[in-house]
């Protein structure tokens, strides 16, 4: 085989490696990037869902625990400072739902506050338990 | 075991280098068909066999090196595990695994005995190694200084596969060339003197170009390798640097000599004349290629050192240049213009000395003249004192605790002398714009060794170097402060000037925030209030708060008294939802007093943490609701904003 050829064989042999190698190894990889990501955030809403098991919850209700800072209370309304809320929030200031209108009767504003959120989302996460920090 | 890497490394960088040169060489000079040149060609091919065993070997022994510098044990260079595990789970083990390969294949191919007779086999094979071989050298980019950089990794790594790829051509091809020649310079080579001459010449005029590809990525890279002045002087990569461009000189003037005066005799009428050229090309063409390969010693211990961008520089001058003096002492303008016009046409008679044929020596000797006479001219009243220190950077951030801290240390220690606002002694005012034009690893050499003449005692032993940081944070920010006096209730368009010091924001036990945090997001409206005098306006900012916040201002308040109950303080209704800090306010306020003093006063942060409007309670009271929102308009109505201050002070 003359040498031109064996030359033009070796860079194709390259550039069909290098391709399939992307196609076959580094999507793959990229792939598992994706499906791990994915799988722990199944995991974390498993988890949280496991959390949420009680009577009367509602199929896909998920369970948040926080932590912050009482800001205002009102018999169906909680603001809180709040650190980031694994899954959910960011730390910010944020109005929630009151499950009950009891729960304010323990804290006052300025009181740090450990809650816990239930809900499907965040628009419907709603305060279910607060205890003093 | 660094002597060892250092080698093993810079034999194998010559090797590829070697190697790329051989065949970029061959392929310059064309298929060769008189018997000298093909048997250089051959003993081209021969030597780049051996050159890839060594290349492998030399990688292999600087794999190993590495492997026991990595594990921090020197048995781990000869554990199959550890090995292993430097080459598959590592970049740089992947890079090097990717290179080895193809130092491999090019072996096999070398090794193949092909018939190249015919012209477009020969080219084939040439090119086919050159191609191998350059990918060899330029993938060392992938795990080198540049794949460090980022953002734009993808330009420092292309710019350095730039300088990798001609330093190969150039270096490389110097080596091949000086064998070339070595073989037309006998008796017997006089079949290929002409081949020799035309290989020459073309190697002439590709190595311009490819010397001009060398010395702009060279630039590029030192530009983002050692990105000052203090980097290159200050530092051991800096230093190389500089090794690296004072053996390039005379580089360049032989290249100069062999392209104006020799290769021109190369085609001269005279036989007797043309062999005396090319011993003469020979001799320079050998000098060239070692000074290249001292050229890759000082680049193989730059890829071993630290780049200047990430160590501390030690400035080695008792002096330094600054434009700031010209600020400062107005008397010297004329002096620096004057100056630098003469420096400026001695330049432009420099390039008219490389361009005019007659009279070239006096015009370059007047060039000189005029560059070196305006340096001498312009120069001198720009030159201040320098330390050491002068380039180190702040081992504390410009923060509110620090400067606290700073301040309490220099009530201490400095105010017996400096006075409590800093201007207790004549000419050597604290607020000064000279004092805070001075560099803070300056203002930190002066307070560690004092100044003898002067009275002023060295405070190294007795304060920690964190505690003379926090009174060079202070020093900063009296100067920033009496600086400030001029900001007032309007913002001034497009003029952001003041950087904010930056605080912790800890409410309640959560985990605290920072001021920096709102940086690019949010302007901040700082409150440093008291009750009861503030109370009108607090609730004012409670009511106000979701118009301030869709303006994108988030609003910090911050109680001039030690108060874990801040939050209570401030009452239920209307509820106040922006941040209250209820710990470490004492060095907020003690910190933003300094800007504005009083019971109550507020301070706009732009999004990019410049202050940019003041209102002090002692000077026109508490702002209006309106006041703030029309500031804040202003404030977003601005096209192009700043970078980002520096966290440290300079």
């Amino acid at each position: 085989m003359p040498v031109w050829q064996v030359a033009l064989v070796l860079n194709l042999t390259f550039a069909v490696g290098l391709g399939l190698g992307y196609a076959g190894w580094g999507r793959r990889a990229e792939a598992l990037d994706r499906e791990f990501d994915a799988a722990r955030a199944q995991v974390e809403r498993l988890e949280r869902e496991r959390a949420a098991c009680a009577p009367g919850v509602r199929a896909g209700e998920q369970q948040w625990e926080g932590r912050g800072v009482v800001r205002a209370a009102y018999p169906q309304l909680l603001v809180i400072t709040h650190e980031e809320i694994r899954g959910l929030l960011p730390a910010r200031t944020t109005s929630f739902r009151a499950a009950s209108p009891t729960l304010r009767d323990s804290i006052r504003v300025g009181d740090p506050i450990r809650f816990s959120l239930r809900g499907t989302v965040a628009d419907d996460a709603a305060v279910v338990a607060i205890e003093r920090w | 075991m660094r002597a060892l890497l250092l080698t093993a490394l810079w034999v194998h960088l010559a090797s590829c280098v070697l190697l790329v040169g051989a065949f970029g060489m061959l392929l310059l000079a064309g298929p060769p068909r008189e018997a000298t040149a093909r048997r250089w060609d051959r003993t081209l091919v021969r030597r780049s066999r051996l050159l890839v065993l060594v290349a492998l070997g030399s990688g292999i022994v600087w794999l190993l090196v590495r492997t026991a510098v990595f594990e921090n044990r020197l048995q781990a260079a000869l554990e199959p595990r550890a090995v292993w595990h430097a080459v598959l789970d590592t970049w740089p083990g992947l890079v090097w695994l990717a290179r080895h390969g193809l130092l491999v294949v090019l072996g096999a191919f070398l090794a193949m005995h092909a018939n190249v007779v015919e012209r477009r086999n020969w080219i084939a094979a040439r090119g086919q190694a050159l191609m191998l071989a350059t990918l060899a050298l330029a993938l060392t980019s992938a795990s080198s200084h540049a794949a460090a950089i980022a953002p734009g990794t993808l330009w420092a790594v292309g710019v350095d596969v730039t300088h990798l790829a001609g330093t190969g051509l150039w270096g490389g091809g110097l080596v091949a060339l000086l064998l070339l020649l070595r073989a037309v310079g006998d008796e017997d080579g006089a079949d290929s003197r002409p081949y020799a001459v035309h290989a020459a010449h073309r190697f002439s005029r590709a190595a311009l170009i490819v010397m001009l590809l060398l010395m702009a990525s060279g630039v590029l890279n030192a530009i983002a390798q050692v990105e000052r002045i203090a980097g290159l002087a200050g530092t051991a990569h800096g230093r190389l640097l500089l090794a690296k461009l004072a053996v390039l000189v005379p580089i360049l003037v032989l290249a100069g000599v062999n392209r104006t005066r020799i290769l021109p005799a190369l085609s001269a009428p005279s036989v007797s004349v043309r062999r005396s050229a090319i011993r003469r090309l020979t001799a320079f063409v050998g000098l060239e290629a070692v000074l290249a390969l001292v050229l890759l010693v000082l680049a193989a211990a730059m890829t071993l050192t630290t780049p200047a961008r990430h160590a501390e520089p030690v400035w080695p001058l008792p002096f330094r240049l600054s434009l700031d003096v010209l600020v400062d002492v107005p008397g010297t303008r004329w002096r620096a213009l004057l100056g630098s016009q003469l420096a400026a046409a001695g330049v432009v008679a420099l390039i008219a000395s490389c361009l005019v044929r007659r009279r070239r020596t006096p015009v370059l000797a007047g060039a000189l003249a005029l560059v070196a006479g305006g340096a001498g001219v312009g120069l001198p009243p720009l030159v201040v004192d320098a330390y050491p220190t002068t380039y180190k950077r702040p081992l504390l951030t410009y923060h509110a605790a620090s400067i606290a801290s700073g301040m309490t240390i220099y009530g201490e220690h400095c105010a017996g002398c400096h006075g409590a606002s800093g201007a207790g002694v004549p000419h050597a005012d604290l607020r000064s714009a000279p004092t805070s034009r001075r560099h803070a690893g300056e203002l930190f050499w002066l307070v560690s060794r004092g100044i003898p003449g002067r009275g002023m005692p060295d405070f190294g032993s007795r304060l920690g170097a964190a505690q003379r940081w926090d009174v060079i944070n202070f020093i900063r920010t009296l100067g920033a402060a009496d600086a400030a006096k001029t900001i007032g209730h309007q913002v001034e368009p497009d003029r952001a000037w003041l950087a904010a010091p930056d605080f912790t924001v800890a409410v309640g036990p959560l985990a605290p925030g920072a001021l920096r945090d709102d940086r690019g997001r949010r302007m901040v409206l700082l409150v440093l209030y008291t009750l009861p005098e503030s109370r009108a306006r607090m609730t004012e900012l409670a009511r106000g708060y979701d118009v301030l916040s869709v303006l994108g201002v988030e609003v910090i308040a911050v109680p001039t008294h030690a108060s874990s109950e801040a939050i209570r303080e401030l009452g239920a209704s209307p509820p106040v939802l922006f941040p209250v800090v209820t710990d470490g306010n004492g060095d907020i306020v003690a910190t933003y007093r300094m800007f504005a003093p009083g019971p109550h006063a507020e301070i706009l942060i732009d999004r990019q943490g410049y202050i940019r409007a003041i209102w002090r309670g002692d000077a026109g009271g508490m702002p209006q609701a309106s006041a703030v929102q029309a500031q804040v308009e202003k404030l977003n109505q601005e096209k192009s904003p700043p970078p980002f201050p520096d966290d440290h002070v300079h």
